[in-house]
């Protein structure tokens, strides 16, 4: 289980989110329900799988006011915890990580969660309660505090711990905020549902203020490859990250910084960028002027020498888990899916994976396949008609080629993992169009589908063999019994007609490829019927 | 002592039970072998049609089709078969007469299957008698036996009056004691036992109307003949009964049809067969039967014929078709003028048609004069004509047949006189040897 050292800086003051709580998700009591869930969510699984550990997520919310519209959202984790000296500033002080080590995961800096803390504010008052404990603590710690939104300071109103009895770790977030259940309850149940598809690995319940229950439960003892710091690649790099780097790195050179910050880059490429830059190898990292910054960023940018970013960083799914998830989720006839190679845009590594589903109890497309879309394993729920993805079913595949007539029950679901997913806009719900993802998404899809097509193939030839076998069976008892009258006396007519029924029944068994169960039902049929 | 069934009877029926076994009896022997079923059919199409030029008769080809169970196209033929075989095999055996509709009515029942995705369908084993009708001509090319033989009944059509004695079942009855009525030759004629014939040759009506007025007229009496008619298209007893007259009592047989092609198609029938039956020819064509009239030449004379060879490049292109056609005897014509405007019909286009399909393409096109009826067979090119109506005299009657564009009923002839037709037109056109054979 491998664990993160976080270390934090106070960048921008909470107040800026408080004004404009919008882009982050907040718009209106239904989507504010949506958003807080998604959050708290995100954060439990980001605590736990992306260290190893198969997530157990349990949500409740419950009305916590009889006349207002208060609900009490609480998610549990089973995940890594967080240390207690660290847990007001990550629930109560809008921050910037400032790691400079890279990998996948479903939120950043954890800026989220401190919405919904704000959110909560806002809303009701009420201040966000936080137990949590690491393995290997001896105790469990418990916080309630907000968020003084001036200051951008964490409040703590009451901290405490006991004992631990058992070796339980995770955190329990819970908060309260005024929102529109009734109407969020169905897009909340679907992007769990989403997220379960995903997610066989993982035990989620979630409990509703109904005292309905929702279980997914896990369903397969694989887990996805847990991503792997790495350092940034030169060419995926911008202003503000060289800014915080320079300033903050405690190496002499400039040159030592560019080999020890960054993939990719050894002595010899670090010197010739650097000529290229027209900057001195030996140059003190904070005392690059702004126009030397510039330029240096360039020629990170243009050198075109590198090797490709590592993949490392990134945790797909992988085909098992999504196939596990569609099989779950849908029962279908066939199902598959693909990892794609990793590629790169900007310097980002990114890894298309496509699954596919058919049949059984898979959603009806009208018109093109019904589409799920992910990134970072976090299901999209908005925006669908913009997303690159929904452009790639809609516009780059010929379904027709691949003997798909819609209405079809067929499903299509494209997971892109990157450490920058090139979402469109803030709303995080859309991805733009990136060449290099484009391609691939479509490689994926054809990859995919074309294995769907042999095996529509394949069903229609055993299908057609059915038919031809039952254009015949259906006349084996009429053919059996004409020559028995012919043949046979009154006293061995049925004898007769009996033993030729069961040849001539292997025989069209034989012909056809067909079992001879499946006539012989065809031919009893006929003889119970008669 | 009267029997029933009769002798004869009895005797066909043993033989059909028997030849219906043995043909089956493989079919089982190659299911028990673990082999796949077939029925090897003579092919009954147009393209297995051929005909023989020196018994000058249609015949079915050496083309076989393989009726095999097992595949998809031919499974409820090969079912359709046997099931005809079995209710033939049945009414044989309870000494039964099935007509062929009865046989329909017999093996129409539906099967009540349930298909692989569990639904359950009714199918009949035929819908239309046309599907019964078609297992039994393929029965009959499979056993080589004709329907009648599987005793098989079917509705009396023709009729024959004359100095004629037969037995038919344990009857003997003679064809010249029928009053102004005739025998209706039974739908079996291979059961019928000739006892005593004294007649000098067969005269065939086309129409039963003037059958009857020759009839009680004498004409039989008068002129030493036995007097058929078929009323139409000949069926297959008729056809049947006067091939064995003739054979037997070496009759020469002499065909009275309209003058039209339909006419003209009735009496190639009875010579050479018909080309949905080729596979009965053999037992009911008549080669030597001979087309005594109504003649176009009878109608018009030869004189339009002569206008027409007279053209230099007309005459090369029929005497391509067929060599001595300007060269026939000359003719005279029966009617005069005023006759033959009151008698001839204008032709239709469908008779035009049918005579491209006799004669060929080539000779309409120089025969007929009117440009618009030439378009109208103009669909009909590349036809070239059925090889048994190759002969100049048929040319010749044609070429008159398109050219006047007219068709006349031998009705009309007994209009000018019952006496004119008997004892006239008749006796001389025999006398003379005005026939075409």
């Amino acid at each position: 289980m491998s664990e993160l050292r976080e270390v934090y800086r106070a960048v921008s003051p909470a107040e800026f989110f408080y004004k404009y709580r919008e882009i982050a998700g907040f718009a209106n009591p239904v989507r504010a329900v949506y958003q807080t869930i998604r959050e708290l969510v995100e954060n439990a699984l980001d605590a736990t799988d992306v260290h190893g550990i198969p997530p157990d997520v349990k949500i409740t919310v419950r009305k916590a006011d009889e006349t207002q519209d208060f609900y009490q959202i609480t998610v549990e984790d089973n995940g890594i915890g967080i240390p207690p000296n660290i847990v007001p500033n990550a629930f109560g002080k809008v921050l910037f990580s400032s790691k400079y080590v890279l990998r996948q995961s479903r939120g950043m800096y954890g800026l989220g969660v401190k919405m919904v803390v704000l959110y909560a504010q806002l809303t009701t008052g009420r201040p966000v309660e936080i137990i949590t404990s690491k393995s290997g603590y001896k105790r469990i710690y418990y916080f309630k505090l907000r968020i003084d939104v001036n200051k951008n300071e964490p409040v703590v109103i009451e901290a405490g711990s006991w004992r631990k009895t058992r070796d339980w770790h995770g955190t329990i977030v819970s908060v309260t905020i005024e929102g529109d259940w009734n109407r969020a309850k169905s897009r909340v149940l679907e992007y769990l549902y989403r997220t379960a598809v995903v997610l066989p690995y993982a035990n989620i319940v979630m409990v509703t203020p109904e005292n309905e229950i929702v279980y997914y439960p896990r369903i397969v003892n694989i887990m996805p490859k847990p991503p792997v710091e790495t350092k940034p690649h030169p060419q995926g790099t911008d202003l503000e990250f060289m800014n915080s780097l320079v300033k903050n790195t405690d190496f002499k050179t400039i040159e030592e910084l560019l080999v020890k910050s960054f993939q990719s880059i050894g002595d010899v490429t670090a010197k010739q960028i650097l000529q290229t830059a027209g900057i001195d190898p030996n140059k003190k990292p904070s005392e690059l002027s702004d126009n030397e910054l510039l330029s240096l960023i360039n020629a990170m940018k243009t050198y075109d020498k590198y090797k490709p970013p590592s993949s490392r960083a990134l945790s797909p799914l992988g085909e098992e888990i999504i196939k596990a998830g569609l099989k779950r989720a849908f029962n279908p006839e066939y199902v598959d899916a693909v990892s794609r190679r990793p590629g790169a845009y900007s310097g980002h590594p990114f890894i298309v994976e496509v699954g596919i589903a058919y049949g059984g109890n898979t959603p009806i497309g009208e018109d093109k396949p019904v589409v799920l879309r992910y990134a970072n394993k976090i299901p999209l729920l908005y925006d669908e008609a913009t997303d690159v993805i929904s452009e790639v079913v809609k516009e780059d595949i010929n379904w027709e080629n691949y003997m798909i007539s819609f209405p079809a029950p067929l499903l299509i679901l494209v997971h892109i993992c990157s450490t920058k997913i090139p979402f469109k806009g803030v709303g995080k719900e859309s991805i733009a169009d990136i060449p290099e993802i484009r391609r691939e998404i479509k490689l994926g899809i054809m990859e995919v589908t074309r294995g769907l097509k042999q095996f529509l193939s394949k069903k229609i030839r055993e299908e057609e063999a059915k038919r031809k076998a039952e254009a015949v069976a259906k006349y084996i008892p009429e053919v059996a019994k004409s020559l028995a009258v012919i043949l046979a006396d009154e006293s061995n007519l049925n004898a007769l007609r009996k033993e030729i029924i069961s040849k001539l029944t292997t025989i069209v068994a034989r012909k056809t490829g067909v079992s001879f169960d499946l006539l012989h039902g065809i031919v009893k049929s006929i003889e119970a019927e008669a | 002592m009267i029997t029933m069934p009769s002798q004869a009877d009895l005797a066909a029926r043993n033989k059909a039970l028997d030849l219906i076994k043995s043909s089956m009896k493989s079919l089982v022997e190659q299911i028990n072998e673990g082999e796949k079923p077939v029925l090897v059919i003579p092919k009954r199409t147009l393209s297995n049609t051929i005909y023989d030029l020196r018994r000058k008769m249609l015949l079915l080809g050496p083309e076989v089709q393989h009726r095999s169970f097992t595949d998809v196209n031919e499974a409820k033929k090969f079912m359709q078969t046997l099931l005809m075989a079995s209710i033939i095999f049945d009414a044989l055996r309870n000494n039964e007469y099935p007509t062929i509709r009865d046989l329909y009515y017999r093996g129409k029942h539906s099967i009540s299957y349930r298909t692989v995705d569990g639904k359950r369908i009714n199918e009949n084993t035929w819908e239309e008698q046309r599907e019964s009708d078609s297992v039994i001509r393929d029965l009959e090319v499979f056993l080589s036996v004709l329907r009648e033989d599987l005793l098989i009944l079917s509705k009396e059509k023709g009729k024959v009056v004359g100095n004629l004695v037969i037995r038919s079942g344990d009857d003997t009855i003679d064809l010249s004691k029928m009053g102004h009525g005739a025998y209706a030759i039974e739908p079996t004629p291979d059961l019928i036992e000739f006892v005593d014939v004294d007649a000098e040759y067969i005269l065939v009506v086309e129409k039963d109307a003037v059958f009857q007025q020759l009839h009680r007229y004498g004409f039989w009496r008068k002129y030493k003949a036995i007097l058929v008619t078929s009323a139409g298209q000949p069926d297959r007893a008729t056809r049947r009964f006067v091939r064995r007259l003739s054979d037997e009592y070496k009759l020469p047989v002499y065909i009275l049809a309209d003058s039209d092609p339909y006419g003209f198609y009735i009496y190639s029938v009875f010579k050479a067969g018909s080309i949905t039956l080729s596979y009965e020819s053999e037992r009911l064509a008549t080669p030597s039967a001979k087309f005594i009239g109504v003649m176009m030449t009878d109608i018009f004379g030869d004189s339009v014929f002569r206008k027409i060879v007279k053209d230099k490049d007309s005459r090369k292109i029929l005497e391509e078709i067929t060599p001595g056609v300007s060269e026939l005897k000359p003719k005279s014509p029966y009617l005069d003028e005023s006759e033959r405007s009151n008698f001839i019909i204008k032709a239709k286009t469908k008779d035009l048609e049918r005579a491209v399909e006799l004669v060929g393409y080539k000779v309409a096109e120089v025969c007929i004069e009117d440009k618009e009826v030439k378009n109208k067979v103009k669909k009909k090119e590349g036809l070239t004509g059925y090889p048994w109506f190759s002969t100049p005299e048929w040319t010749r009657e044609i070429c008159i047949f398109f050219n006047t564009l007219s068709k006349l009923e031998i009705e009309a002839m007994a209009s000018k006189g019952l006496k004119f037709l008997a004892d006239k037109y008749i006796p001389e056109k025999l006398s003379v040897g005005d026939w075409i054979d």
